[in-house]
């Protein structure tokens, strides 16, 4: 009886350390799938359920014939458009009711509209975006993205549609020293992993300390860790100097002004989704509502004719 | 008829061979002590007595009936043991009671477990539980320790400690009472209220094992003696033979060993 | 100093929502794991070896790698790997894997204190429970259990501590906990940007949490001081 008990421990354990999902994963979807809250929830779930019960000739069909074919089919058929983003100002960020506004939400609103489906905004963990996206827990960022290197070979990203720069935080009673590209050379910077602002650090020669993200290089220059910090133009604009904790910062040199760092929305690799956005963008700046949706947010200096 | 006979019993741990070919029997009512020295095998004798060692060969029959026979596996499944455990009781050398209960509660645990699993024992629940707090009551008030029942433990000497150890044993009436050297953890000034206790239930005809180092004791007390060396039996008497006209050489080096201390 | 008063009502409320979300990993964790770890703890001491052996490993591998690595792959590994995300976009799915991740990081963790608190029981209280005819069922939850819960509490006070900061972790799968509640207002959130003060007063809300912790598990401790 008790060696009965133990030998069924070993066997479930055996097959939960290899097999991984096995036949549990039915069961789990169904789970997650009850779990789903959005309005279009109960469509979802029988997406993810069917999903797992055709699991093979689905599989087969994903495979066979990309994603390409069943993306824009795919965000159709749940009716929802899942959005990725993160809390960021002036693109996505929430109103006193708790809703997501910013010219990427409006954006992402009225791009979902023309789809004839509901939009969904789920706050990611920025490191992981391309984890999400590939694991279908989201359909596209939209969130002020750099299109870098990175970004557009990990993902199908559509035409820039905002132009951002580059530029250096200094603390305010310090600027006057740092004023051109020459006088950064001897200053230590605090930069967001990964982002365009290590790149430009990179390409200087700077020396220079990864961090999580650009609010936490705005900190190291606050706390003096650091001496400086590359951030994007748009965040320094709302992060500091007057009214913020950061009020003893300030920007000076701007870094890539020309030569283009600028934003897109990443889609799935090889997803169909990205040509309709391109067109739905075409469109909107044509008939003049892209650009007044821009103003509303005070980004329209940077907005990319279309 | 003897109430316990023990027949050519063999154990061994790995390869050192602990008891060889032990037989002995004994009769209801009598009190008898196993001296020898420290590794001749007598703790292990009870070990074995109460099932917490498995004899390798050999047959253990209390009352006419088998409980356990090294040729019949039946006999060595867990379930049967459990209810053959009981003809025995065993006070250990370290007490071992259990902490987080006072000593009526000790005493109480193990006869109300039993109870519960007996039918009908829902129906008449709280009788059955006086019942048995009842008689713990009293083995304790007959250990001396009327006053010490709501004690935990830890709040009382050793001795007192060893006392209700008896009466928790004595709680599910065994036919066989076993001592392993009851007083060796003891100080020397308590050992004498356990001895008293011991000695109590020998003139109330309790039928008792004793593996005791307290040869004045076992001379005044048992019935029987028996004289274990190297996992022998190497001699067994009345007190008066063994005590005092040894027959075996090696009787005769222990007990001198011991009247020189 | 005026401007953050009128900001703190917005901040609080945030970090109020933040907070909810870690006291419910928090609570999960500990009701789903305390009983795991009691199971494994079952399973690594198991006189069957290839149990006790596959129940080592696991344990190796879980305490072995860190626990945020753990949660990226619960949560990641099913759409990436199997293309079937099983947990959906939502919070409800994020929470369900960074708790199935927190109760098993846990469990283990939990399973070898309470391996260390069975086997210090002396033998004797079970060869006392068994020559008084008790099943090995009873032994253990009549007499031993208890002892093992004294002999716990202490160890897995820390553990339980630990935890109570541990639950920021699960913002790495956007568990909006309260750290994360926090680091909104540093990008711009609701009107407040660039604010690191709210991150500071997160800090009060574990600080006070985790006392409150100390002080229940003290007591704890002290009740069981009824017996040695």
């Amino acid at each position: 009886m008790r060696k009965g008990i133990a030998l069924l421990m070993t066997v479930l354990l055996t097959m939960a350390l290899f097999a991984g999902c096995g036949d549990k994963k039915e069961a789990e979807t169904t789970e997650a799938a009850k779990e789903t809250a959005a309005p279009a929830g109960t469509e979802a779930a029988k997406e993810t359920t069917e999903a797992a019960k055709g699991e093979e000739s689905q599989a087969e069909k994903e495979t066979k014939e990309g994603v390409s074919d069943g993306d824009m089919a795919y965000v159709k058929e749940k009716g929802t458009l899942v959005v990725g983003i993160t809390d960021y100002a002036p693109m996505d960020y929430k109103d006193e009711n708790g809703e997501w506004i910013g010219f990427d939400a409006d954006m992402a609103k009225a791009f979902a509209e023309s789809l004839g489906v509901e939009v969904e905004f789920v706050e990611i963990a920025w490191d992981n975006k391309i984890f999400e996206l590939e694991g279908k827990s989201i359909d596209c960022v939209w969130n002020g993205m750099t299109l870098t290197d990175e970004v557009t070979s990990s993902m199908d990203c559509s035409k820039p549609y905002c132009q951002n720069s580059q530029v250096v935080i200094v603390p305010a009673d310090k600027a006057d020293q740092y004023q051109d590209v020459e006088s950064l050379s001897e200053l230590s910077f605090a930069v967001e992993a990964g982002s365009a602002g290590e790149a430009e650090a990179t390409k200087l020669g700077l020396e220079f300390t990864q961090v999580g993200q650009q609010a936490d290089a705005l900190m190291e220059v606050a706390a003096g860790t650091s001496d400086a910090a590359i951030v994007d133009s748009l965040m320094a604009g709302a992060m500091v100097g007057e009214g913020t904790s950061y009020a003893d910062l300030t920007y000076t040199v701007i870094l890539n002004g020309d030569d283009g760092e600028v934003f897109g929305v990443g889609f799935r690799k090889g997803s169909d989704l990205t040509a309709a956005l391109n067109e739905f963008f075409a469109k909107s700046y044509g008939d003049g509502s892209l650009m007044k949706c821009a103003e509303t947010y005070g980004v329209q200096a940077a907005v990319i004719a279309q | 008829m003897a109430i316990l006979e023990v027949e050519h019993v063999f154990k061994s741990f790995g390869r050192t061979a602990v008891l060889k070919d032990i037989s002995f029997s004994m009769e209801k009512g009598q009190a008898l002590s196993l001296i020898g020295s420290s590794g001749s095998g007598k703790t292990t004798l009870l070990r074995c007595l109460n099932f917490l060692e498995r004899p390798d060969k050999g047959v253990i029959r209390v009352n006419g009936e088998t409980l356990f026979d090294g040729m019949n596996g039946d006999t060595k499944r867990e379930s049967e043991i459990r209810k053959k455990r009981l003809h025995f009781g065993l006070v250990f050398q370290s007490f071992n009671l259990f902490p987080q209960y006072t000593a009526l509660k000790n005493v109480m645990l193990a006869r109300e477990l039993l109870e519960k699993e007996k039918e009908g024992y829902k129906a008449r629940k709280k009788e059955i539980h006086q019942e048995i707090e009842g008689q713990a009551a009293e083995l304790l008030k007959q250990m001396g320790l009327g006053e010490k029942m709501k004690r935990y433990p830890h709040e009382l000497s050793g001795g007192q400690c060893q006392r209700v150890a008896i009466a928790r044993a004595l709680a599910l009436h065994p036919d066989i009472l076993c001592f392993d050297e009851p007083t060796s953890a003891l100080d020397p000034e308590l050992t004498g209220e356990v001895l008293r206790v011991m000695k109590e239930l020998a003139e109330r005809k309790m039928t008792m094992i004793i593996v005791t180092h307290e040869m004045d004791f076992a001379r005044d007390v048992s019935d029987q003696v028996i004289f274990m060396d190297d996992g022998q039996i190497v001699e067994q008497g009345t007190p008066q033979q063994i005590f005092e006209t040894p027959e075996a050489e090696r009787t005769r080096q222990f007990l001198a060993r011991y009247t020189e201390e | 100093m005026e401007l953050i008063m009128e900001q703190l009502p917005i901040v609080l409320h945030a970090l109020n929502i933040g907070f909810l979300q870690t006291l419910k990993l928090f609570f999960v964790t500990l009701i789903g794991a305390a009983p795991l770890g009691l199971v494994i703890a079952f399973g690594s001491m198991s006189r069957f070896k290839p149990l006790s052996w596959l129940t080592k490993i696991i344990i190796w591998i879980i305490r072995g790698t860190p626990l945020m690595i753990q949660l990226l792959i619960v949560y990641y590994f099913p759409g990436l790997v199997f293309k079937n995300n099983i947990w959906g976009s939502g919070e409800a799915g994020r929470f369900l894997a960074a708790s199935i991740s927190f109760i098993i990081n846990y469990a283990c963790y939990f399973s070898e204190i309470y391996r260390g608190g069975i086997q210090n029981i002396p033998v004797g209280q079970e060869e006392a429970g068994l020559v008084l005819g008790m099943t090995k069922r009873q032994i253990f939850f009549k007499v031993k259990l208890l002892q093992m819960i004294k002999r716990v509490v202490p160890p897995m006070s820390n553990e339980i501590i630990t935890l109570v900061k541990d639950t920021s972790l699960a913002r790495i799968i956007a568990l909006q906990e309260i750290i994360w509640a926090g680091q909104a207002f540093m990008k711009g959130s609701q009107g407040i940007s660039g604010a690191i003060w709210p991150l500071f007063c997160a800090a009060f809300y574990y600080l006070i949490w985790s006392g409150l912790v100390t002080v229940l598990l003290g007591k704890l401790e002290k009740k069981l001081n009824y017996f040695r």
